[in-house]
C-alpha cells in the first residue's frame, strides 16, 4: 500500500515549484483583499449609525441572494457585517483557485504526457494525485494562516481570535472540497477541458442551491457545500461543525479519486470515449468551424450555465420586489402607486448589480477563445494549419469573432433570462422591468465586454506572455464595482476598469457618447492585435 | 519557367534576440528532385523550414517558393505546397479521419479514393480520437493528408522518426512516386540511409550554416575511400601521399587504409607495381561524410 505513495513528497515540492508564481499571485490577491478590507472596515462601518444603515440592506432578499443569509445580533458589530459581506465572495474566489490548480496538476499534466514520464520512474501510482491534493492542502493552509493572523492584526471592531481562525480555516476546508471535487473529475474525464467543465458545473449547482435556499429557507443551505461557509457564523454563534463536515467530505472525495485512479489506465478517463467519425462532416471546413467543432461544448456550457444563473436570480424577483415584506405598513401610509414604484425601483437596483456581474462573467468565454489562438499556437496545432493556404488575418478573426459572438450570446442570454424570468414570477407584473430597461441593461455593459476582448486581442498580437494581467484586470475591475458600494470605495477606483466607465444600468440611462468611444476603442484594440499578430513570429513547441 | 528553381534560399539569417539560429543558409530545390536536408539536432533544420512556411520571419536574406516571397505571399504559396511537421500535434478531440478531411478541405481538395488507399496502406484507424494516437499514428495522419494532396512542392521534416520499417517503406515509395511526377521534395532527416537512398542532392547544415551542398557522388570526392588490399610484395604504405590510418591485416602484406580522393590515381599506380592479389574499396557512406564534417571540423 505504501508503495502507491512513494515519492509523493518530492512530487509535491515539484508541484509547488511549478506553480509558484500562480500560487503567489493568488495568495497576494486573496490575502490583500481579505486583510486589506478588514483593515479599512472599521472606518467604513464603525459607528452604530453606519451599521444600522447597512444592516437592513443586508437583510433584503436581493443581498441575501448575492451574499448569503447570515444571522447577526440586533446591534451587529463591524466584524459581523464584515463576515456577511465577504465570506461567500471570498470563498468563490478561493474555490476557483483550487479548481484551477487541482485540475492543472492532475489531468493537465497527464494531457501533456508529463505524468507518463513521471510514472515511468520509481513513483507510486497514487503519488501524482496525492501530490496534487497535498499541494492544495498546503496552499489553502497558507491562506488560512494569513487570514487568521491578518484578521487578528486588522484591529477591526468585534473580532474574536476563534472567529478569525474559523474564517481562515473554514474558507480553506470548504475550498479544498471543491479542489478535490476537481481531482475526482480529473479521474472521470479524459482531458482537462471536460474535467474543468464538469467541476464548474457542479460548483455552479452548489452556488444555485445556496442562493435559492438562502432566499427561501436558510436551514436548507446545509445541502450546498458552498453554504457551509455561511454556517460557520464566525463572529456571532461560532460553529465548527461546517469545518468538520468539509474536512470529512474532502477526505471522502480524495479516497474516491484515489480508488478511481487505481482502477483506470493512464491517459484514459474512467468514462470511456466512443470511436468517432471516419470522415469529416461537410460543416467542418475552415478554422472557424474547426474552433466550433472543438469548443462548442464549452461555449454552449457557458451560455446555458450563465442563463441558468440569470434565471435563478430572476426567480427571486417576486421576493426582492416586495417592499411589504420588509415594511408591512407602507401601503397604508403611502398608497398602492407609491408602493409599486418603490417595488419597481428595488428591482431595477437589484438588476443593475447583476448586470455588472453578468457582464464580467460573460467576458470570460470571449477572452478564453481569443487566448486559445495562443495556446493552440504553443501546442503546435496551428503548424499544420499554417502550412495550408490560410492567412494569419483569417485565423485571427476566426478566433476573435467566435470569442465576441460567444460573449455576446452569453451576455444577452443571461440578461434575458434574468429579466424575463424575473418578470414572469411577479405577483404584480406592473412592478417588473420594461423592454426599454432591458435594452438599457444590454447596451450599458456590452461595450465593457468588447473592450476586455479587445485587450485580449492586443495581448495575443503583441505580448502573449502577459495574458494573465487581463484576467487580473477583469477580476479587480469586477470587485471594485461589485463591492464598491459596500466597501465605500472612492469613485476613481470604481472607474478603473471598463465595467465602471459607463453609468450603472438600468438605474441610469446609457451614455451614448461613452458607448461610442468604448466601441471605437475595442475596434482599435482588435485591429492593433491583428496588426501585431501578422508581424510576429509564431512560437512552436 | 522549367529552369527556375521551386525553392530558392539566399543568405538566410534568423536571430532570436542575440542568438543566431540561422547564420547563412543558401540552397535551391528544383522540380523533379528530392533534396535532402541533413544536420544534427539544433543545427537549424526546423527553423529554416518554419521560415519557409512563413511562421517566423527571416532577419536577413531572402527565400522564395515558386518565385514568391515566403513571408508576404505565404497563402498563395501554400495552395501548392504540402508539409509534414517533425512533431505532429493534432487536435485531441477530433478523429484522425476528420483531421485528414479538414486539412484537405483547407487546400480545396476533397477526400478521394487516393486518400482511402493511403489510409489502408499506412494502416491507420481513422475513427479514433487523435488523443489516443501514438507518435507514429499522428505522423501517418499528416503524411496521408500530404500525399493525398496534389501539390507541387512537398516539405517533410523528419517524417519517419516514429514510423515502423513497413510504413517507412510506404513513405519512401510515395516520395519516389512524387519525384517521377516531377514534383519537388525537401526532405529533412537524420536517418542517413534514407537520405542516401532517396535524395538526388543534399545540403548539410551545421550551427545555422550550410557547409556543403551537392550530390552524394560530388561529396564523396571531399572525403576518403577506404581500401583493403593484399599485395604480393611488401610496400610501406605510410610513405605514400594522401594515405591515412594504415593498419596491417591478418595476412602478410594485407593492408587497410583510407585514401584522399585526389591521391587515388597515384596510390593505385603504386599498388599495381606490387601486384595486387585482392582489393576491396568501400566508398564513404553518408554517415562517414556526416561524421567527417561533425567530428573533424568541430574544433
Amino acid at each position: 500500500m505504501t508503495t502507491h505513495f512513494s515519492r509523493t513528497g518530492r512530487l509535491t515540492g515539484l508541484a509547488l515549484r511549478r506553480d509558484r508564481f500562480k500560487i503567489l499571485i493568488w495568495i497576494l490577491v486573496l490575502a490583500g483583499l481579505m486583510v486589506g478590507v478588514a483593515y479599512k472596515f472599521t472606518d467604513i462601518f464603525g459607528t452604530q449609525h453606519e451599521i444600522a444603515a447597512i444592516k437592513d440592506t443586508l437583510k433584503s432578499p436581493a443581498m441575501v441572494a448575492l451574499l448569503g443569509a447570515f444571522k447577526f445580533t440586533n446591534n451587529p458589530s463591524t466584524a459581523q457585517i464584515f463576515s456577511t459581506e465577504m465570506v461567500v465572495f471570498m470563498a468563490i474566489a478561493q474555490i476557483i483557485m483550487n479548481i484551477m490548480l487541482g485540475i492543472h496538476a492532475t489531468r493537465g499534466e497527464e494531457d501533456q504526457g508529463i505524468t507518463e514520464l513521471v510514472r515511468s520512474r520509481a513513483v507510486g501510482q497514487l503519488a501524482p494525485l496525492s501530490a496534487a491534493a497535498l499541494e492544495l492542502v498546503i496552499v489553502n493552509a497558507i491562506i488560512a494562516v494569513i487570514y487568521g493572523a491578518g484578521l487578528g492584526l486588522s484591529g477591526m471592531h468585534g473580532i474574536t481570535t476563534a472567529g478569525n481562525w474559523a474564517v481562515g480555516i473554514g474558507l480553506a476546508t470548504v475550498s479544498l472540497v471543491f479542489g478535490l471535487l476537481g481531482l475526482v473529475a480529473a479521474q472521470l474525464a479524459d482531458h482537462s477541458a471536460s474535467a474543468t467543465g464538469l467541476t464548474y458545473g457542479l460548483f455552479g449547482l452548489a452556488y444555485i442551491v445556496r442562493m435559492i435556499t438562502d432566499v427561501q429557507d436558510p436551514d436548507y443551505t446545509w445541502w450546498s457545500p458552498l453554504g457551509w461557509v455561511e454556517k460557520i457564523s464566525p463572529y456571532y454563534h461560532l460553529n465548527w461543525l461546517p469545518i468538520v463536515l468539509s474536512l470529512v467530505t474532502a477526505i471522502i472525495l480524495f479516497v474516491l479519486a484515489a480508488s478511481i485512479n487505481l482502477r483506470r489506465d493512464l491517459n484514459a478517463g474512467a468514462l470511456a470515449t466512443r470511436p468517432g467519425r471516419r470522415t469529416a462532416s461537410s460543416f467542418l471546413r475552415g478554422p472557424a468551424s474547426l474552433l466550433w467543432r472543438r469548443e462548442h461544448n464549452v461555449i454552449i456550457g457557458w451560455i446555458i450555465g450563465i442563463a441558468v444563473l440569470g434565471m435563478t436570480y430572476g426567480s427571486i424577483y417576486n421576493t426582492v420586489g416586495d417592499m411589504l415584506k420588509t415594511n408591512p405598513t407602507m401601503q397604508q401610509v403611502f398608497g398602492a402607486n407609491v408602493l409599486h414604484e418603490a417595488n419597481h425601483a428595488m428591482l431595477v437596483n437589484f438588476t443593475s448589480t447583476l448586470v455588472v456581474l453578468m457582464a464580467a462573467v460573460a467576458a470570460i468565454p470571449g477572452i478564453q477563445l481569443v487566448y486559445k489562438l495562443y495556446s493552440d499556437e504553443t501546442n503546435g496545432w496551428l503548424e499544420s494549419l499554417y502550412a495550408r493556404p490560410l492567412s494569419r488575418t483569417r485565423l485571427f478573426f476566426s478566433y476573435v469573432i467566435t470569442g465576441l459572438l460567444s460573449s455576446l450570446v452569453t451576455f444577452v442570454g443571461a440578461i434575458s433570462s434574468l429579466i424575463f424570468v424575473g418578470n414572469a414570477t411577479l405577483d404584480h407584473p406592473k412592478d417588473g422591468l420594461t423592454m426599454f430597461e432591458f435594452w438599457q441593461s444590454v447596451w450599458g455593459q456590452l461595450p465593457a465586454i468588447l473592450v476586455f476582448i479587445g485587450i485580449a486581442a492586443t495581448i495575443i498580437g503583441w505580448w502573449p506572455r502577459i495574458r494573465s494581467l487581463n484576467w487580473l484586470y477583469l477580476g479587480l475591475g469586477f470587485i471594485t464595482i461589485y463591492m464598491g458600494g459596500m466597501l465605500k470605495l472612492p469613485k476613481w477606483a470604481q472607474h478603473l476598469s471598463p465595467l465602471g466607465w459607463m453609468n450603472k444600468v438600468p438605474t441610469h440611462d446609457v451614455e451614448w457618447t461613452n458607448f461610442s468611444w468604448m466601441l471605437a476603442l475595442s475596434v482599435a484594440l482588435i485591429l492593433l492585435g491583428w496588426w501585431g499578430y501578422r508581424r510576429r513570429d509564431l512560437h512552436m513547441s | 519557367m522549367t529552369n527556375e528553381p521551386v525553392l530558392q534560399i539566399n543568405h538566410l539569417q534568423k536571430k532570436f534576440g542575440h542568438f543566431e539560429a540561422l547564420k547563412n543558409i543558401t540552397f535551391d530545390v528544383h522540380a523533379g528532385e528530392v533534396f535532402g536536408f541533413i544536420g544534427p539536432n539544433g543545427a537549424g533544420k526546423s527553423t529554416t523550414i518554419r521560415v519557409l512556411l512563413g511562421l517566423i520571419r527571416a532577419t536577413d536574406g531572402n527565400a522564395t517558393i515558386f518565385g514568391q516571397d515566403v513571408w508576404s505571399n505565404s497563402v498563395a504559396i501554400h495552395r501548392r505546397l504540402a508539409y509534414v511537421p517533425g512533431d505532429v500535434y493534432l487536435w485531441p478531440n477530433l478523429t484522425g479521419g476528420e483531421i485528414i478531411d479538414l486539412l484537405l478541405k483547407m487546400n480545396d481538395t476533397q477526400h478521394s479514393s487516393r486518400t482511402d488507399e493511403l489510409i489502408k496502406q499506412f494502416g491507420l484507424d481513422p475513427t479514433k480520437k487523435a488523443r489516443t494516437y501514438s507518435k507514429g499514428n499522428r505522423q501517418k495522419v499528416a503524411l496521408i493528408a500530404a500525399f493525398s494532396q496534389d501539390a507541387d512542392f512537398y516539405i517533410f521534416d523528419e517524417p519517419t522518426s516514429g514510423l515502423d520499417p513497413l510504413n517507412e517503406r510506404q513513405f519512401q515509395m510515395a516520395v519516389l512516386n512524387l519525384k517521377q511526377q516531377g514534383k519537388a521534395v525537401l526532405l529533412s532527416s537524420h536517418i542517413l540511409s534514407e537520405v542516401e537512398r532517396m535524395c538526388d542532392r543534399i545540403a548539410i547544415i551545421r550551427e545555422g550554416t550550410i557547409i556543403e551542398t551537392g550530390s552524394l557522388a560530388e561529396m564523396r570526392h571531399l572525403t576518403r575511400t577506404v581500401i583493403n588490399v593484399t599485395l604480393k610484395t611488401p610496400l610501406d604504405l605510410t610513405q605514400l601521399a594522401g594515405v591515412h590510418n594504415v593498419e596491417a591485416g591478418q595476412h602478410p602484406n594485407e593492408w587497410q587504409f583510407s585514401v584522399e580522393a585526389k591521391s587515388l590515381p597515384a596510390v593505385m599506380a603504386a599498388l599495381t607495381e606490387h601486384h595486387i592479389m585482392a582489393l576491396q574499396s568501400t566508398p564513404p557512406t553518408l554517415e562517414d561524410l556526416f561524421m567527417h564534417y561533425y567530428t573533424t571540423e568541430k574544433e
